[in-house]
């Protein structure tokens, strides 16, 4: 490794009466310390904790399994769809969770591109949102379909009809880009896994050990296979980027592509893109506080700077955010078109109203109120309700494009009002799944990447320049 | 099992089997053993895989349309209208189009009934026919001949020439025919109208088409009234069908109807003072035209007809210019003008505007039906005081037996009039209903006929004809139930009877007495088709779905302007603030609830389906502190109903409408859903000088329950109103 | 003869989506004449097994008619005038905004009859074609309605009963259509005018809606077509509808 020494220039920008051992990447402990403290954190686990399994899992039967064959049995006419509003809280929800998702993928592959220190401890517990994240995703997708059944006749296989499926259809660019995502994640998320895994093998017994044993692949942890082992992570880190933007952009042209007044912009593409973005780093925010608040060790690998950095980041996306709404509003209304106006004034005015005020509230006044301070930000708990309300704007934001668009139809005969049914439940159901997931996967696999941890403590160092201590970090290859 | 099969059991086995192919059926006299064929056999007329069409006539309303079932297999599958028939001309409304839902109603009398009791609601088939056929021999025997009462529909005429046949032979009172139409109609108050100006009560015919400018007062001939799809031909012709004119309509009515909304004027008047709006303008017209008010005229003041009606003065010239400048002008009395304590006089008033016109005669003009080839005079249907005296009978006990068929007068005749209670002092009902209505739960017997498209029969039209007709039914499939034709019921009974009424109606079943019916027609001239013989003219009477002449013969009435009329002020019952306007359901009709899809069809001017609601003007309901959906009450000096809001923007502020045609009891499941109430159970039993009820003479009040009750309308309030108010 | 023969020809080179501005069968509807009586309403219901849906499912919007009559208010009391009723089924656009969306090719152009047919057996009920239909005129089936017996009797066998979760909508009475071709056919010439009539057409009392070949200068339904009053509706949109609108009367009584 050739080093290089640089010096960080926010380095004296540093408050002089802050210890710089309050920086993870300046607080090293022992590689087995760390590996000892991942690994306790994810076994350890008391009757709170299987409480809350057993009430997650009693929810996701009852309100995802069970009202899902409802819907099956029954049809679509228990949820709250209807002429105009075909579309509602299931593709609500979809758009939701691929938004959630997009935070695993921006901190773990584009922070990773761009050699952004701050993301080395959460970037797995952010990948995890993604995977499961995409879960619900595809849940949401089936949801929704009238005869979900026969959903096989998307999926582009040779077949006796000798029919393909439509790649006119907006849907189908879905179809592909979600698969490509979930397994490229999916695998992004394994690749760093590996080496934790290995890690976990050496100090399990039972079936643990027999299960990251298999899991591990034999990693042994040798020169040769780190070196293929970052290529690889290298090479996915930089092709899951375009996928991350291309898969929200894909998805925001089931709306745009239409012809119905609201969706019919061009720039929900990038829109859509940064929404997921505001979106998932909130849910970040909210995730990170309750694994530090609830799991052992958590306070040594996430600590108040990453809150920092996090909130920072939400900060600035919550601008662009800001920037891409105000533009999807001010052209339409300045161009004019009748319906459009007719659209906005509806928003504003009509019964949905409230919803409209509410997104604008969390999605700008709170980031924007909060964010700003320094101190403020380095309060988990304040970030994680910035996070909550962020999340909350953002699902009303989504809920607004869709049901509430929808009422508003060239033919104001037809115009409807909304009103969700079995979604409810469903949804419910779906938030109680992707914790229940989560939960169980933090206590599977150790969810801080330590050897990420590790590599960055090894490059960072304190140097003395005259008479300040300065941060260093060096050039890894 | 053994290989050798004994010769005994041999012959057991094959003789099971031959019998196995001969089934017993109870029902149909025709045939008693059915055998089952293979269906590279079918019956005759019918192939695998194709249709055969059966023209009847449709009986949803005694317009007498004529129709053509489509049917496949022995199922009905469509109707649609008979292009042969000159009424309809091969169009249907929509009632006619959801006749196959009365015909497989899940909800029908499936055989003869004795209830346990009247007001039961058990209408399981529990006897057989030959049972029923004694009762009813029994019931014409064993009575005075005075105790005996008829109570019928406006359809079918065969039944009722048949019934009105068995009266006089049993020296019983003449059947009564009623029908809810007939009521919102006053079809008795037209008819003395006419008598009155143009010498006879017979069925007038407005000729539409010709006509140039048509003052319609109350007149919703494009929804239910009188023969509305030969009205809307009509009135499709006056717009479109003369390429160098346009036919201009003016519509006076409280609330704009669906007629109204197609005028090129609604003008909105008080109800009940359509007659003195007549007389003023037709006093103005006259007056332009001659110099001077013509007689008929005199009495009418101006200014009184303007003060009173609501029209402003300006509005009286504009339209008198209008009608004086108008080659074919016509005008039109409607139920809702004749439906009122002074509507003799609304009618005369309006009747005579079209002999100031001087159209008696002339297209665009005023005709007389003609006459049916039967030769005999209109049978006009029951006024209300009609309808009263045979409830007085009923009430003091001197009708022992009550039979009703092609009505459901307890949901047809106002409550006011009191029938319900009435039936339950005769001794013996009998129901030939096919459904199981309100007036079957309060019969003792019920001896379902089979529904329209099963059965055989004819039909005089009201109207909307030129021609001279006799529309004919026929059954366009098998009866799906054990129901048995009413006319059948009542021959087997009278041949059980025997002696002098046996004699008197020597016919064995229906269509042997169809037959001497139609016996007359073979020599009649002008026909459509001839025949020298019965045989040959029932199969054409078939094919066709009736027999019309060749030449129109619409009468030509005369009419003088030398007497005066008068016509006084509109009297109204109750002491509320708000007329009560009701009105015929333009989909349902007065029968059409127990049809699930024609209770589905939105009304054509508020949309809303499955339910009732009352119109209330926007600012009137405001002024209230009503909005759409609140449950109101509704009162009357006769009753009260209960009934969501329906904020109708073209009604007058001091006027309410509600439909008629839902708060059914019984009549099905689809009747009875939704929140349907009858607006008949506000109207009292005040009549008009003609004997018709007064129904638009009804002043009601209306208290706010704090209930509310979504109205399940088509149109989406949001769009169509606006989302300022409080969205739904 | 050879006209008809290349326009045939055309068509079967001619890729899904460059189809002609006017169509092979079309519909006028004369605005003027319809009086809102839903007779139409009432005859493509029984002609095409459409399921009623109860009180709750309309006040929902979820009504199953392939047509519906529409109408606006204009004006204030006592100045307040109806909308001419508008009748409102697929305008089978020659430019589909409903095609290019599904996923599974359920909703396709007939290149025989130029029509957007609706596939029920592929449909798998993502509904982005309905969202897509400027006139909202996509019915979906949002539950089964099962028949009460003997209802079931009067089913037309030549169309489909459609199972939850299915989308349909009007289709021209395209087994109409089919049948008068085949009759055609079987007697060796071509469909006459007026021997093709869907069930709305039929039963107008009215006659306010005209059906027939719109690509043959001589049928009535093309004729109407080109009326002065003729509009088509959300022409804007380019869907290039099959359905001609005639503009209601004047209120002075004059034409046009």
């Amino acid at each position: 490794m050739a080093v290089t020494a640089k010096a960080l220039p926010h380095a004296h920008a540093q408050e002089e009466h802050e210890d710089p051992r309050e920086h993870l990447m300046l607080d090293p402990r022992p590689r087995g310390e760390m590996n000892a403290m991942a690994m306790e954190a994810m076994l350890s686990t008391n009757w709170k904790f299987w409480l809350v399994i057993v009430i997650l899992a009693a929810t996701v039967a009852y309100c995802l399994f069970y009202e899902w064959g409802v819907l099956i049995f029954e049809g679509q006419g228990v949820a709250g769809v209807t002429r105009p509003d075909y579309w509602g809280v299931f593709l609500v929800d979809v758009v939701f969770w691929i938004g959630i998702s997009h935070a695993g993928t921006f901190i773990s592959a584009l922070l990773r591109v761009l050699k952004v220190e701050a993301r080395r401890p959460f970037t797995r517990a952010a990948e995890l949102m993604t995977t499961f994240g995409l879960v619900q995703a595809g849940i949401s997708v089936f949801l929704h379909l009238g005869r979900v059944w026969l959903t096989y006749w998307m999926i582009p296989l040779p077949n006796q009809r000798g029919l393909w499926p439509d790649f006119h259809s907006p849907l189908m660019w879905d179809f592909m880009a979600i698969t490509t995502y979930l397994l490229c994640s999916t695998m992004y998320l394994y690749m760093p896994l590996i080496p934790d895994l290995a890690m976990a093998r050496d100090r399990s017994t039972g079936w643990r050990k027999l299960l990251y044993r298999v899991m591990a692949l034999g990693f042994r942890g040798n020169e040769f296979q780190w070196k293929h082992l970052t290529t690889a992570m290298n090479i996915f880190a930089f092709a899951i980027i375009p996928v991350m933007f291309s898969v929200h952009t894909i998805v925001s042209w089931d709306f745009a592509m239409a012809s119905r007044p609201g969706w019919s912009s061009t720039v929900f593409g990038p829109y859509f893109v940064i929404g997921a973005l505001h979106s998932g780093i909130a849910a970040v925010l909210l995730v990170l506080f309750l694994i530090r608040s609830t799991m052992k060790h958590m306070d040594y690998f996430l600590r108040l700077e990453h809150f920092d950095f996090l909130g920072k980041l939400s900060l600035v996306i919550s601008m662009i955010w800001a920037y891409f709404y105000f533009n999807d509003y001010i052209v339409p209304w300045y161009g004019g078109g009748t319906i459009e106006k007719t659209l906005l004034d509806f928003l504003a005015r009509g019964p949905a109203s409230p919803l409209w005020y509410a997104m604008l509230f969390c999605n700008i006044v709170v980031p924007w109120a909060i964010l700003w301070n320094k101190n403020w930000r380095r309060k988990p708990w304040l970030l994680a309700l910035v996070g909550i309300a962020v999340n909350i704007g953002m699902y009303l934001e989504r809920y607004i494009i869709i049901p509430v668009t929808v009422t508003i139809t060239r033919d104001p005969f037809t115009w409807r009002l909304y009103h969700p049914a079995i979604e409810i439940p469903i949804t419910i159901g779906m938030f109680a799944l992707f914790l229940l997931l989560y939960m169980l996967a933090s206590r599977i696999i150790p969810l801080i990447p330590v050897w990420e941890v590790e590599e960055g403590q090894a490059a960072h160092s304190l140097r003395k320049l005259g008479k300040t201590e300065v941060v260093s970090l060096s050039e890894l290859e | 099992m053994s290989e050798k099969i004994s010769r005994r059991d041999f012959l057991k086995i094959a003789g099971t089997g031959a019998a196995a192919a001969t089934v017993l059926t109870g029902c149909g006299p025709a045939s008693r053993y059915v055998t089952r064929e293979p269906y590279a056999k079918m019956p005759e007329y019918t192939m695998n895989g194709q249709s055969t069409y059966y023209a009847t006539t449709c009986r949803e309303c005694a317009a007498g349309c004529g129709l053509v079932v489509r049917t496949m297999q022995g199922r009905a599958l469509k109707t649609e209208g008979n292009k042969y028939n000159p009424v309809n001309l091969g169009k249907t409304c929509a009632r006619g189009q959801a006749t196959l839902d009365g015909l497989y109603n899940p909800d029908r009398v499936t055989g003869p009934v004795k209830k346990s009791g009247k007001g039961s609601q058990d209408f399981t088939a529990n006897a057989t026919w030959d049972a029923a056929v004694q009762v009813v021999t029994d019931a014409l025997t064993k009575n005075k001949p005075a105790e005996v009462a008829f109570l019928l529909g406006l359809a079918p005429d065969h039944l009722f020439d048949l019934v009105s046949d068995l009266c006089t032979a049993l020296g019983a009172p003449a059947p009564l025919r009623y029908g809810a139409l007939s009521l919102f109609e006053a079809r008795a108050t037209l008819g003395e109208a006419a008598r009155a100006v143009f010498g006879k009560p017979d069925l007038l015919f407005f000729d539409l088409a010709g006509a140039d400018v048509t003052f319609s007062f109350g007149a919703n001939f494009l929804e239910t009234w009188i023969s509305p799809v030969a009205y809307t031909r009509g009135f499709a012709n006056m717009r479109r069908g003369n390429p160098n004119k346009r036919g201009y309509l003016v519509q006076f009515e409280p609330r704009m109807s669906q007629t109204a909304a197609k005028a090129d004027e609604w003008i909105p008047i008080v109800p009940g003072t359509e007659g003195m709006v007549a007389a003023a303008l037709g006093s103005l017209i006259s007056e332009a035209k001659f110099g001077v008010a013509s007689a008929a005229f005199s009495n009418a003041n101006v200014a009184k007809a303007s003060q009173l009606s609501g029209v402003p003065l300006a509005t009286f010239d504009h339209l008198a210019k209008l009608f004086l400048g108008a080659a074919h002008a016509l005008a039109i009395p409607g139920g809702a003008a004749l439906g009122q304590t002074n509507g003799l006089e609304n009618g005369k008033a309006i009747l005579t505007l079209n002999a100031l016109a001087g159209n008696l005669g002339q297209p665009g003009g005023v005709f007389f039906t003609p006459a049916s080839p039967l030769g005999d005079e209109y049978h006009r249907p029951a006024n209300a005081k009609e309808l009263g005296d045979l409830i007085g009978q009923m009430k003091s006990g001197s009708i022992k037996v009550l039979f009703i068929h092609g009505v459901n007068p307890v949901f047809e005749i106002p409550q006011a009039l009191g029938f319900a209670p009435a039936l339950s002092k005769v001794p013996t009902v009998i129901s030939f209903s096919s459904f199981q209505d309100e007036t079957a739960v309060l019969s003792d017997y019920v001896f379902p006929d089979h529904t329209g498209l099963e059965s055989f029969g004819y039909q005089r039209v009201p109207t909307g004809s030129g021609q001279s007709m006799l529309s004919g039914a026929q059954p366009v499939v098998a009866p799906v139930f054990d129901t048995k034709a009413t006319a059948d019921v009542l021959l087997a009974a009278v041949a059980k009877a025997g002696g002098s009424l046996a004699s008197t109606l020597p016919s064995k079943h229906e269509v042997e007495y169809i037959q001497n019916k139609l016996g007359s027609l073979l020599t009649a001239k002008d026909g459509f088709y001839a025949a020298s013989e019965i045989e040959s003219f029932w199969v054409q009477f078939q094919q066709f779905g009736g027999w019309w002449k060749n030449t129109p013969e619409l009468g030509t009435p005369t009419a003088s302007l030398d007497t005066p009329l008068t016509v006084s002020q509109p009297e109204y019952a109750g002491d509320g603030d708000f007329y009560l306007f009701p009105f015929v359901s333009p989909v349902l009709g007065e029968a059409g609830a127990n049809k699930p899809w024609l209770q589905e069809i939105p009304d054509p001017t508020t949309t809303v389906t499955w339910s009732t609601w009352v119109e209330i003007n926007p600012k009137t309901a405001d002024a209230l502190g009503l909005d759409n959906d609140d449950v109101v009450l509704i009162t009357s000096p006769a009753g009260s109903v209960e009934v969501s809001v329906y904020k109708y923007p073209a009604i007058r502020p001091d006027t309410i409408a509600i439909p008629f045609g839902r708060g059914h009891t019984a009549y099905g499941r689809y009747a009875v859903q939704g929140q349907g109430v009858n607006p008949a159970d506000l109207f009292n039993s005040q009549v008009n000088p003609a004997g018709d009820l007064a129904f638009g003479a009804m002043k009601v009040t209306i208290t706010k329950t704090g209930k509310q009750r979504q109205l399940a309308r088509l149109e989406g309030i949001l769009g169509v109103y606006g989302y300022a108010t409080p969205a739904k | 003869m050879s006209h008809a023969h290349e326009h045939a020809h055309e068509h079967q080179d001619a890729t899904p989506k460059a189809l002609s501005a006017t169509g092979k069968w079309g519909m006028v509807i004369d605005q003027d004449l319809c009086t809102g009586c839903q007779a139409c309403v009432a005859a493509c219901a029984m002609e095409n097994n459409l399921s009623f849906i109860g009180e709750d499912d309309v006040a929902y919007g979820r009504s199953m008619q392939w047509i519906r009559i529409e109408r606006y208010w204009q004006g204030e009391y006592p100045k307040v005038s109806m909308t001419d009723y508008q009748p409102m089924m697929c305008q089978q656009c020659g430019n589909a905004p409903c095609e290019p969306v599904c996923p599974v090719y359920a909703s396709v152009h007939s290149a025989s009859e130029d029509l957007n047919v609706q596939v029920y057996n592929r449909c798998i009920g993502t509904r982005y074609c309905a969202n897509n239909c400027p006139y909202q005129v996509r019915e979906f089936n949002w539950r089964d309605w099962p028949l009460p017996e003997p209802m079931s009797n009067r089913l037309n066998p030549d169309v489909t009963v459609r199972q939850r979760g299915v989308m349909e909508k009007c289709t021209f009475c395209i087994q109409r259509i089919h049948t008068g071709e085949n009759t055609a056919a079987a007697a060796n010439r071509d469909v006459l005018d007026g021997e093709v009539v869907p069930a709305c057409a039929q039963a107008c009392p009215a006659n306010a809606i005209t059906f027939g070949r719109i690509d043959d200068p001589t049928t009535q339904v093309a004729q109407l077509a080109q009326d002065s009053r003729g509009y088509h509706q959300l022409e804007e949109m380019n869907t290039l509808p099959r359905v001609t609108y005639l503009k209601g009367g004047s209120k002075h009584g004059s034409n046009g």
